[in-house]
């Protein structure tokens, strides 16, 4: 499999097609071409791999295949996975979801660490970590060759495998100090050529050049921000090393231009709706601050406040009734901002919650749920009474069918009770004497009880010593620990029992209720914690596309990892809200109306109406951090979750392919059953 | 005139869930204890201002989730850590026996330039529970771990009861400020004043 070309990436024609997709709007492809025809150092193509194929859908005709490979060039290593061109049947897959998901050499500096999967059943897939914290989508190698394809990385870098994980080679990781000098060594080496100055590889040239790509790709708003301007002075003071690669840049610009291209379009369908903020004077305006403060920023005395770009999707009030701007997304009538306010840009407006008199007209009366969407989007928009939230919720998670009958019902909570009862017991009967030679048992039950005496215990449900609502979270979440032993116990999971707990009031209810959430936010909790980062990759996405100067901001400040909303994530914001809001925000988030995602679109929702005091303070990440964290308890959820429906909206498809396929609270990707592989060790 | 420029210390806490994390950090920021605190999830910092013969520093202490299924998020907080405080709980043997391994992790994920040299304090907490009876790790085998790391500075704590938080804190600045002393990039002003007069000469048990 091992091939060598000696030719540069613009004569692989799947390459150049793509680049060709985006020559339109990118000067920068253009300048790639020069520069790689006259680059005279050749590089080599030192793995290939066809059939690597990414899932955007749980859908099979939505998948997209792909050339893998690994190219040497000088001492640096590129990861390239091009799409195929024209390949797809697939009248959604467009040319530019496959741009969205191309990596262009990344090089290996970029790389923190490769996790492979090599199920026995079902195909061996890849995820690639960058040192930022983000992770590409899952590669699925459809012909097989994990094991080549970390070989082939081994011969020509650093790769070791991680102590912690087997399935996790690690990158650049030098343990050893003689090779920790030697890899910082080669760092000056690495960059320029990541920087594309010297490389036929990359497509991008200096950091000029590829910032006025940026500002070319920024123009949302239809003004040059002046965040994004000062970007540009601060960058080149950057140390290079420091920056993520330019080629993954380059991939955020891709989706750049989708943010352009859907704002446009929902600018021309509702710029009689209110969507049409765009605001010539403000341009100049800022341009001219963006010069004084870019001047202070190079001598690093940072103002205070710094201008921020107007949010694209913001309402903003326009002056000139009936003129047009002209602006690099297209071209919009501006509207009177007398009209703008009389006008809906964001969500419906919320309804009050679900009462029982509403509740009886959607059962039958045998008690199935005649029109589930239309029940689903009822709680979506104004959730439900706290007294019917019990027999309610059972629907929402799943526990109870819809098309269930009260009949129905009432044998299945027998049935389960006894089988609840069963897996109870596995550990009930675990004797102090067996416990002392079971270490993994004690461990676990350790773990549990310093978790549930800390879990809300200022609400007088869990309050008080001794409270039995407190052993039943403990035997609740033992008796989980035992129905899904690999998953076990993990923090966070008795924030999410909680809730389920004060509403249901019934163990083996409680336990059920759970283990259906779980079978969603399970990943949330896996030793591998993919299921965060494809949420928090989803999440960069999101905010790429909805508001790109933010996304800018962050990436200037190394905040693109999205650390600072895991918190959020990984328990449903259940410490942002009091305790009661939290319960409706869930309810809501379970409806699964407009998305499975909708608690991400609700993160870009909080990070949007803050960003104007993120970007103006510049907070750096500690600082992002702090502030998010303390947002606890200030959040309005209901004005929230407008916005965050009317995001959702705006983002449409190009923002559902923004997540990653299984991304929880999806349900876990069905693998396929083509064959089975052998789990061989490699290094 | 000495110099009244502010410079940020960074700590970092590590230990096993439960052992006092949160508590250590209250308790010397803040001068309280709480039976309530929740279980981190993700990271969070307090700040404090320390001053060493009239300079000021900012301390920034951070508190990290403490089940080891967390560590990968430790390369996002790690990074640029000045100290690295190691807790475990006198009561529980098994947080005794994972120091090595924050230890290790640590190392690994924060990739200090001088990994032989970086700066770790170690806290045994939870000295009061029970008035020492259900003690299962002893003062003079923690001591001898920390003996064989390098010698790593040793204080025995209870968060509840304030005991030595003061003075192990005291000697984690004083580390974190060596340890900036070594780094041009923290400290690039200041590097001088902390050479000779901030050799652990108080109470650094060393």
């Amino acid at each position: 499999m091992h091939e060598t070309e000696l030719n540069d990436l613009s004569d692989d024609a799947d390459y150049a097609a793509s680049l060709q997709q985006g020559s339109a709007s990118m000067t920068r492809s253009d300048s790639s071409r020069r520069s790689s025809s006259s680059e005279p150092d050749g590089a080599e193509v030192v793995y290939l791999k066809d059939n690597v194929t990414i899932h955007p859908t749980q859908y099979a005709s939505e998948r997209i295949s792909g050339r893998l490979k690994l190219i040497k060039q000088g001492a640096s290593l590129f990861i390239t996975w091009i799409p195929y061109k024209g390949q797809s049947s697939n009248a959604k897959l467009s040319e530019r979801d496959k741009n969205l998901y191309t990596i262009r050499a990344v090089p290996f500096t970029e790389i923190r660490s490769i996790r492979r999967h090599t199920p026995t059943l079902g195909w061996q897939y890849i995820i690639v970590v960058l040192s930022s914290g983000l992770a590409f989508p899952p590669l699925y190698f459809y012909n097989g060759g994990v094991r080549e394809f970390l070989a082939t990385i081994k011969q020509h870098i650093f790769l070791v495998r991680s102590a912690e994980d087997a399935n996790v080679f690690v990158v650049n990781d030098f343990q050893d100090p003689l090779q920790r000098t030697l890899s910082s060594l080669e760092l000056p080496r690495a960059v320029p050529v990541a920087n594309g100055r010297s490389s036929s590889l990359s497509a991008s040239e200096s950091p000029t050049d590829k910032n006025q790509v940026r500002a070319d790709g920024v123009a949302v708003d239809g003004s040059l921000s002046s965040i994004q301007n000062n970007g540009r002075q601060r960058q080149k003071m950057h140390d290079p090393a420091r920056d993520l690669s330019i080629h993954v840049l380059e991939k955020f610009s891709l989706v750049t231009r989708f943010a352009r291209e859907t704002t446009s379009q929902l600018f021309r369908e509702n710029h009689s709706e209110g969507f049409g903020g765009n605001e010539r004077r403000n341009h100049s305006q800022s341009s001219h601050d963006y010069h004084q403060n870019a001047a202070s920023i190079d001598v690093e005395k940072v103002p205070d406040e710094v201008p921020v770009a107007p949010d694209p999707l913001e309402k903003s009030p326009c002056s000139n009734r009936g003129e047009e701007a002209a602006t690099n997304v297209g071209t919009f009538e501006l509207i009177d901002s007398k009209e703008i306010d009389k006008l809906t840009v964001w969500g419906k407006p919320r309804q009050p919650p679900l009462g029982p008199e509403e509740w009886a007209t959607f059962l039958d009366s045998e008690g199935r749920v005649t029109d589930e969407k239309a029940l689903r989007k009822r709680i979506f928009y104004g959730g439900v009474e706290n007294n019917l939230r019990k027999e309610v919720w059972t629907f929402l998670l799943g526990y109870h069918a819809h098309d269930s009958t009260y009949a129905e019902r009432e044998y299945l909570v027998l049935i389960k009770k006894s089988e609840y009862e069963t897996i109870k017991n596995q550990w009930q009967s675990i004797t102090q004497d067996q416990a002392k030679r079971f270490t993994k048992f004690r461990e676990r039950r350790g773990l549990i009880e310093k978790d549930v005496v800390r879990t809300d215990r200022s609400l007088s449900f869990y309050e008080g010593d001794d409270n039995p609502n407190v052993n039943l979270l403990r035997d609740i979440l033992l008796t989980y620990s035992f129905y899904n032993f690999d998953l076990g116990y993990c923090q966070g999971m008795s924030d999410l029992l909680s809730p389920i707990l004060f509403i249901m009031k019934d163990e083996s209810e409680s336990f059920w209720c759970f283990v259906s959430l779980m079978e969603r936010l399970g990943p949330n909790f896996n030793r591998d914690q993919n299921g965060m980062h494809s949420q928090l990759f989803a999440l960069s996405k999101l905010v790429e596309l909805l508001d790109v100067p933010l996304h800018n901001y962050f990436k200037q400040n190394d905040c693109l990892n999205y650390f600072f909303c895991f918190r959020w994530i990984l328990i449903q914001f259940k410490r942002e809200f009091e305790y009661e809001r939290t319960l409706r925000l869930w309810e809501v988030l379970w409806t699964h109306h407009l998305s499975e995602h909708l608690h991400l679109y609700v993160c870009v929702a909080i990070l949007k109406r803050y960003r104007r005091k993120i970007m103006g303070e510049q907070m750096d990440f500690d600082t992002l951090l702090k502030f998010i964290n303390e947002l606890s308890g200030q959040i309005d959820l209901d004005a929230i979750l407008k916005d965050a429906e009317a995001l959702c909206i705006c983002a449409g498809e190009h923002g559902a392919a923004s997540i990653p396929p299984g991304t929880p609270p999806s349900l876990p990707l069905d693998t396929g059953l083509l064959y089975a592989q052998q789990d061989d060790e490699v290094l | 005139m000495p110099s009244r420029r502010r410079t940020l210390l960074k700590v970092i806490i590590l230990g096993d869930s439960g052992v006092g994390k949160t508590s250590l950090m209250n308790q010397y920021v803040n001068r309280k204890f709480s039976n309530q605190y929740k279980a981190t999830i993700g990271a969070d910092f307090l700040t404090k201002e320390v001053q060493f013969e009239d300079r000021l520093f900012t301390l920034q202490i951070w508190d990290t989730a403490g089940q080891e299924r967390f560590q990968s998020l430790g390369v996002a907080f790690y990074r640029g850590a000045d100290c690295c405080v190691l807790v475990y709980d006198v009561n529980v043997m098994k947080s005794f026996e994972n120091l090595n391994n924050w230890r290790e992790e640590f190392l690994i994920q924060a990739s200090p330039s001088d990994p032989e040299n970086f700066p770790f304090v170690v806290l045994g907490n939870k000295v009061d529970v029970d008035g020492g009876n259900s003690r299962v790790v002893s003062e003079k085998k923690a001591r001898a771990w920390c003996a064989s790391k390098g010698n790593i500075p040793y204080f025995e704590t209870s968060a509840k009861e304030g005991i030595n938080v003061e003075d192990a804190f005291q000697c984690i600045a004083k580390d974190a400020l060596k340890s900036g002393d070594d780094e041009e990039i923290y400290l690039p002003d200041t590097i001088d004043v902390a050479s000779s007069s901030q050799q652990r000469s108080t109470g650094c048990e060393c």
